[in-house]
C-alpha cells in the first residue's frame, strides 16, 4: 500500500524506475520516521514545560529532584528534536546544537550552584556578633548579638560556633556526600523511611569525630565564659541556622535545643545539634517550604543558662493586624522552653504600645494570681517596641525574667503575619457544632477523618488528608503537617511552634479544646472551622466552600527562586513569527524557542522533501464533495484508503483513512455552516470569497503552498494549516495506542476585524477550548492550545471541537461588537458542540 | 524467532530485575537480564536483544561507558538508560553516545513499555 502511495506521491508527472522508487521510498520513510519521532519529543518537551510552569504557579511543594528531573528530561527530548531535525534537513541547522549547548550549560550552572559559606573564625564570642555576622553566626545568634551590642539589652553571655566551623567538621569527616546519598534514596512519601533515614543520618553525624583544633577552640571560649561568670556555668546550646528567621519562614521548633549542658558535654551536644538539622520534622519542613538541605547550615549558640522565674513569648503587635497598637505577652512560670513547645498554660496580657505601657487586658490561667506585675509587663512592652523600632519590623520575642527581676532576651525575630489569630477564647457552644472553644492557632476550614496521635506509632499510621488530633501540640508533630488537613489540640496556644508551622502551611488549627482526644473517635469525618473555633460532624461543604484558597508555600524560597530562574531559560517564547528573518537558530534564547524552531522547520522539511525529489504541488489532491470551502490533502504515508486510484487530482472524504483528519472533518461538517453572519454580507462575503475562491488557489495553478489550506496526513497524523483571508490556524494531532505520542495542538492567529473584536473572539475560543480540557495560552489575539497524553477516543472528541470552531468562528469577529451578540454566539456554539461531542468518551488513563 | 520483542534488562538491583522481568514477560516480551556490564556484553554478542534497558550505575562499569561498549559491538542497538540520579549533563552525554532515551527512576511499568515501544518504533528502518 505504501509503495503504491509513494509511487503516486513521487511520480505524478513522469515515470520512474523501480530502483529510483525504492530508494525514494526508503528515503521518505526515514524522513517520516524522524518527523514522527521529532513530534513525539516535542510533545513530551512541551508537556514538561507546562508541568514546570504549573508547579511554580500552584505553589505545591516541590524539591530539587523535581527541578533536576524535569530539566534532564527536557534536555534529552530537545536533544532528540535537534537530532531528528538534523536528519530531516541533512544538517541544515547546525547552529541549533550550539544554542542548545549554551542554554543547557546555563541551566546546569544554576542547578549546580552551591550556597556560599562565609570563611572566618570557628568560634565568636557574643561581644563579637551583630547583625552583620548573620552569614557566620546564623540569624538567631546574629540578632541576639545585635540586641546585646547595639540595642543594649540583656542577653545571656556566651559564644557562637560558626557556619565555617560546621563546614569544617562536616568536611573533615566527609559526611555530606553520604548524607546526600541517603536522602536521595529516601522515599518522601513513606513516613517509616523518613524516620529511619532521619535517625541514621543523625547517628552518622553524632558518631563523627570532632576535629581536635575545633574542640580546643570551643573549650577555650567556654573557659573565657566561666571566667567572666566567676563560675563553671551551665550553658544552653541552641541551633542558629543560616536562612532561618525571615518573616515568613520560621523554622519554628525544627532543631534541637539542649539546656543545662555541662562543660564536658559541649562537643557531644554540639554534634547533636548539628545533627538535628536532619530531624524528621526539619526534613519535611524544608521540603514543604522549598529549601534544599544544603541551603541550611547549622551554627550553634552556646549561652549561659538563665534561671527564669517567669518566661514567655511576646509579639510587638498583633500577628493578625500589623497596625494594632498593643503588645501581646504570653507568660508562664519557669523556663521559656515550655511556652514555645506548647506544653505550658500561659497567662495572656495585652499591653499598650505607648508609654506608660498600660495593661489593656489580661487573662490569668496559670495560677490564681498573675505571673508578673503590671510594671514588668510594661517593661516588656517597652522592650518589644524598642526591638521593633531597631529591626524595622514587628518582632516575635522570647524572654525570661530571672530571680533578680532582670529581663533577659533569648531571641527576637520578625513576626510572621501568616494569618495568625489573636488569642480570644470562645466559649459559646451551639447545638449545631459538635465541639467548640479553644483558640484559633491557625485560621481556615478543612474536613477529614480524625486520627488521634499519642505516640510515634500513631504517627506512622497517619493517613493522608486526616485531621491531626493531639493532647499537646509538640513540635515533633510537625513531621506530618504535610499530610494533615487540620490540627486539633487539647492544650496549647498561638505561640506554640506547631501553631506557627500550621499557619505557614496554611493548615487550620484549634488549640485548647478540652477532651478532644476523648470526644473525637478515630476514623470519623469532621469539619474543623478554626476561625469559628468549632468542630462539626461530617463534611460541611457549606463551610468548606468559604475556605480561603491555599497560599503558595514555596514562593520566595531558594528552590522556588531557582526554578523561576531556570524557567527564564526554558519557557519564554521569542520565536513567534516563522516569516521573520529572525526565525533562525541564533535567535533561540530558550528551550521553548528551540522546540518551536524544530517543529516549524520539521513541518517545512516534510513539505519540501517532495519538491526536492521532483514531487510538485499537483500531488496535493483537492477534496471534492458537498463540502464547505476548498481543501487540499497531501498523503504522507498511509492516510488514503488502500486501492485508491492515485492518478486523480481530486479525492473524496470517503477515500481518507486518517483518524485525526476524519475527526476534524466531522467537526467541520456536523453542523451546516449557515454562511457569513447577517451583517454587511457584502463586505464579509468578499473577504471570504477572496480567501477561498481565489483562482490562484486552484490546485492546477502554481502558488506558494503556505497560502493554501492543507491537510498533511497519515493514518495516525494530521497537520492542518488553514489560511482564510487574514486568519491563520494550525491544528495538529497524532493518535496512536501509545499515550506518550498522542496529542492535539491548535494555533490561532489574527483576524479581519479590528483589534478589540479579535480579542473578543479569541477569548470566546479560549473559553470553549478550556471547557473541553485544552491547556490554553493566549498572547494578544494569538492563541495556542494543547492536550497531551490522552487516549485516542478522548482526543477524537476534542478534534471535533477544533473542526467545528475552525468553520463556525471564522466570521464571528465581524459581529462581535456587542456583548449581546457574544452571548448569543456563545450559547449557539456550546449548544452545537454538546450535540457533536460525545462526553462519554472519557480518557482511559 | 517469535515476533515478541527481545529485551535485555541490565541492573544490579536484583529486586528490580526480578519484578520487572516478571511483569514484562506477562505483557508479552521476551526478557533476559544481566547484573553487570560484562554479562550484558556477552548477551549482546549473541545478537539476541532488540532493546536494552541499562541502569546507569553498574558495579563493574559506569553506565555511559557500558553504553559505549555496547554501541561499539552493536551500533544499531537500541539502548534506554535508566538513572536514579537525574543529571542534565549525563543525559546529554548519553544521547551523544547514541542512547535512544534517558529516563528517570522510579519509572512506572506502563511508562517504561511506552519508552521501549517508541524507541523501537523510532529505530525501525525498512
Amino acid at each position: 500500500m505504501i509503495i503504491n502511495a509513494l509511487k503516486n506521491f513521487f511520480c505524478s508527472n513522469k515515470e520512474r524506475s523501480e530502483t529510483e522508487i525504492c530508494s525514494l521510498r526508503r528515503s521518505f520513510q526515514d524522513h517520516y520516521k524522524s518527523f514522527r519521532s521529532l513530534l513525539t519529543a516535542n510533545n513530551i518537551a512541551l508537556e514538561l514545560m507546562a508541568e514546570m510552569d504549573e508547579t511554580l504557579r500552584e505553589g505545591q511543594p516541590f524539591s530539587m529532584a523535581f527541578v533536576r528531573g524535569h530539566c534532564t528530561a527536557l534536555t534529552v527530548n530537545i536533544y532528540k528534536m535537534i537530532q531528528h531535525l538534523h536528519e530531516l534537513s541533512n544538517g541544515k541547522y547546525a547552529g541549533l546544537a550550539r544554542v542548545f549547548d549554551t542554554v543547557s550549560e546555563k541551566i546546569e550552572g544554576i542547578i549546580a550552584r552551591q550556597p556560599k559559606i562565609a570563611k572566618g573564625e570557628f568560634v565568636l564570642s557574643m561581644a563579637e556578633v551583630d547583625i552583620y555576622s548573620t552569614d557566620q553566626a546564623g540569624g538567631k545568634m546574629a540578632n541576639l548579638g545585635e540586641i546585646r551590642n547595639r540595642v543594649g539589652l540583656n542577653v545571656p553571655d556566651g559564644f557562637v560556633i560558626t557556619a565555617a566551623a560546621t563546614k569544617y567538621f562536616m568536611d573533615s569527616n566527609n559526611l555530606q556526600d553520604e548524607i546526600n546519598r541517603r536522602l536521595k534514596l529516601m522515599d518522601d512519601g513513606d513516613l517509616e523511611d523518613l524516620y529511619t533515614t532521619s535517625a541514621s543520618i543523625q547517628q552518622l553525624i553524632a558518631n563523627a569525630h570532632l576535629p581536635e583544633d575545633l574542640e580546643q577552640l570551643i573549650n577555650k571560649q567556654y573557659e573565657d565564659l566561666a571566667l567572666r561568670s566567676n563560675s563553671r556555668v551551665l550553658v544552653s546550646m541552641r541551633s542558629s541556622a543560616l536562612g532561618e528567621d525571615s518573616s515568613s519562614i520560621s523554622f519554628a521548633g525544627q532543631y534541637r535545643t539542649q539546656l543545662n549542658v555541662t562543660d564536658d558535654m559541649l562537643g557531644i551536644t554540639y554534634k547533636e545539634i548539628v545533627a538535628s538539622k536532619y530531624k524528621s520534622q526539619a526534613i519535611v519542613y524544608r521540603m514543604q517550604r522549598g529549601f534544599r538541605h544544603q541551603d541550611v547550615v547549622m551554627c550553634v549558640g552556646c549561652l549561659s543558662m538563665v534561671d527564669g522565674v517567669v518566661s514567655g513569648v511576646m509579639y510587638s503587635r498583633s500577628p493578625r493586624d500589623p497596625r494594632s497598637e498593643w503588645v501581646i505577652i504570653n507568660a508562664a512560670p519557669g523556663l521559656a522552653g515550655q511556652v514555645v513547645d506548647g506544653r505550658a498554660m500561659t497567662d495572656f496580657f495585652r499591653v499598650s504600645r505607648k508609654s506608660p505601657f498600660k495593661v489593656i487586658s489580661r487573662e490569668i490561667r496559670t495560677h490564681a494570681s498573675s505571673t508578673m506585675s503590671d510594671s514588668q509587663a510594661a517593661e516588656l512592652a517597652d522592650i518589644a517596641v524598642r526591638l521593633e523600632e531597631h529591626f524595622g519590623a514587628p518582632q516575635d520575642i522570647e524572654w525570661s525574667i530571672n530571680d533578680k527581676g532582670k529581663i533577659i532576651i533569648l531571641q527576637s525575630r520578625p513576626l510572621a503575619h501568616t494569618a495568625a489569630v489573636e488569642e480570644q477564647p470562645n466559649n459559646d457552644e451551639t447545638a449545631e457544632s459538635f465541639l467548640a472553644g479553644g483558640v484559633t492557632a491557625s485560621t481556615g476550614v478543612a474536613s477529614g477523618i480524625v486520627h488521634i496521635v499519642r505516640s510515634n506509632i500513631d504517627l506512622l499510621q497517619f493517613p493522608e488528608g486526616a485531621v491531626l488530633v493531639v493532647a499537646h501540640p509538640l513540635p515533633e508533630w510537625a513531621t506530618i503537617l504535610n499530610r494533615a488537613v487540620a490540627v486539633v489540640s487539647e492544650t496549647g496556644h498561638v505561640t506554640a511552634h506547631l501553631a506557627t508551622v500550621s499557619r505557614e502551611f496554611g493548615i487550620p488549627a484549634i488549640f485548647g479544646i478540652a477532651h478532644a482526644t476523648e470526644k473525637l473517635k478515630n476514623g470519623e469525618t469532621i469539619t474543623v472551622d478554626a476561625l469559628g473555633r468549632r468542630i462539626y460532624e461530617g463534611q460541611r461543604d457549606d463551610l468548606l466552600k468559604n475556605a480561603a484558597p491555599p497560599s503558595n508555600l514555596m514562593a520566595g524560597s531558594p528552590v522556588y527562586k531557582l526554578l523561576e530562574e531556570v524557567l527564564r531559560l526554558i519557557t519564554p517564547l521569542n520565536l513567534t513569527n516563522p516569516a521573520s528573518p529572525y526565525f533562525r537558530p541564533s535567535s533561540c534564547e530558550t528551550f521553548h524557542d528551540i522546540t518551536r524552531f524544530c517543529h516549524e522547520k520539521a513541518v517545512t522539511e516534510m513539505f519540501s522533501f517532495s519538491s526536492r525529489y521532483g514531487f510538485d504541488e499537483k500531488g496535493a489532491k483537492q477534496l471534492v464533495g458537498d463540502i464547505p470551502l476548498q481543501w487540499w490533502v497531501i498523503n504522507l504515508d498511509d492516510g488514503f484508503r488502500e486501492g485508491l486510484d492515485l492518478k486523480d487530482k481530486w479525492i473524496r472524504i470517503d477515500d481518507i483513512v486518517s483518524l485525526p483528519m476524519l475527526a476534524i472533518w466531522e467537526g467541520m461538517t456536523a453542523v451546516e455552516w449557515k454562511g457569513p453572519p447577517p451583517v454587511n454580507f457584502k463586505g464579509f462575503g468578499s473577504v471570504l470569497f477572496q480567501s477561498t475562491m481565489n483562482p490562484s488557489l486552484d490546485p492546477a495553478v502554481r502558488s506558494s503552498m503556505s497560502s493554501k489550506s492543507y491537510f498533511l496526513i497519515s493514518r495516525n497524523f494530521c497537520n492542518l494549516s488553514v489560511r482564510l483571508g487574514y486568519h491563520f490556524s494550525l491544528a495538529e494531532a497524532h493518535l496512536s495506542d501509545l499515550l506518550t505520542e498522542n496529542y492535539v495542538s491548535f494555533k490561532f492567529n489574527g483576524g479581519a476585524a479590528d483589534e478589540s473584536r479579535r480579542f473578543i473572539r479569541v477569548n470566546l475560543i479560549r473559553e470553549v477550548l478550556e471547557q473541553y480540557d485544552f491547556r490554553v495560552e493566549q498572547k494578544a489575539d494569538a492563541l495556542t492550545a494543547r492536550i497531551e497524553k490522552k487516549s485516542a477516543p478522548f482526543l477524537i472528541e476534542r478534534l471535533k471541537v477544533l473542526g467545528y470552531l475552525l468553520i463556525h468562528t471564522r466570521q464571528i469577529d465581524m459581529v462581535m461588537g456587542e456583548q449581546g451578540m457574544v452571548d448569543s454566539y456563545r450559547k449557539s456554539l456550546m449548544a452545537d458542540l454538546e450535540k457533536i461531542v460525545n462526553p462519554a468518551k472519557e480518557n482511559v488513563t | 524467532m517469535s515476533d515478541k520483542l527481545n529485551i535485555l534488562l541490565v541492573d544490579d538491583e536484583k529486586d528490580f530485575l526480578e519484578i520487572t522481568t516478571k511483569r514484562l514477560t506477562r505483557r508479552g516480551y521476551n526478557i533476559r537480564s544481566a547484573t553487570t556490564c560484562a554479562e550484558a556484553i556477552e548477551i549482546i554478542e549473541s545478537d539476541w536483544p532488540q532493546v536494552i534497558v541499562l541502569d546507569v550505575m553498574l558495579p563493574d562499569r559506569d553506565g555511559i561507558e557500558c553504553l559505549k561498549d555496547i554501541k561499539k559491538k552493536r551500533p544499531s542497538a537500541i539502548v534506554i538508560l535508566l538513572t536514579g540520579h537525574a543529571s542534565m549533563q549525563a543525559g546529554r552525554q548519553s544521547m551523544e553516545c547514541g542512547a535512544n532515551d534517558y529516563c528517570l527512576k522510579p519509572i512506572e511499568l506502563d511508562d517504561l513499555i511506552e519508552k521501549i515501544k517508541i524507541a523501537h518504533r523510532g529505530s525501525l528502518s525498512s
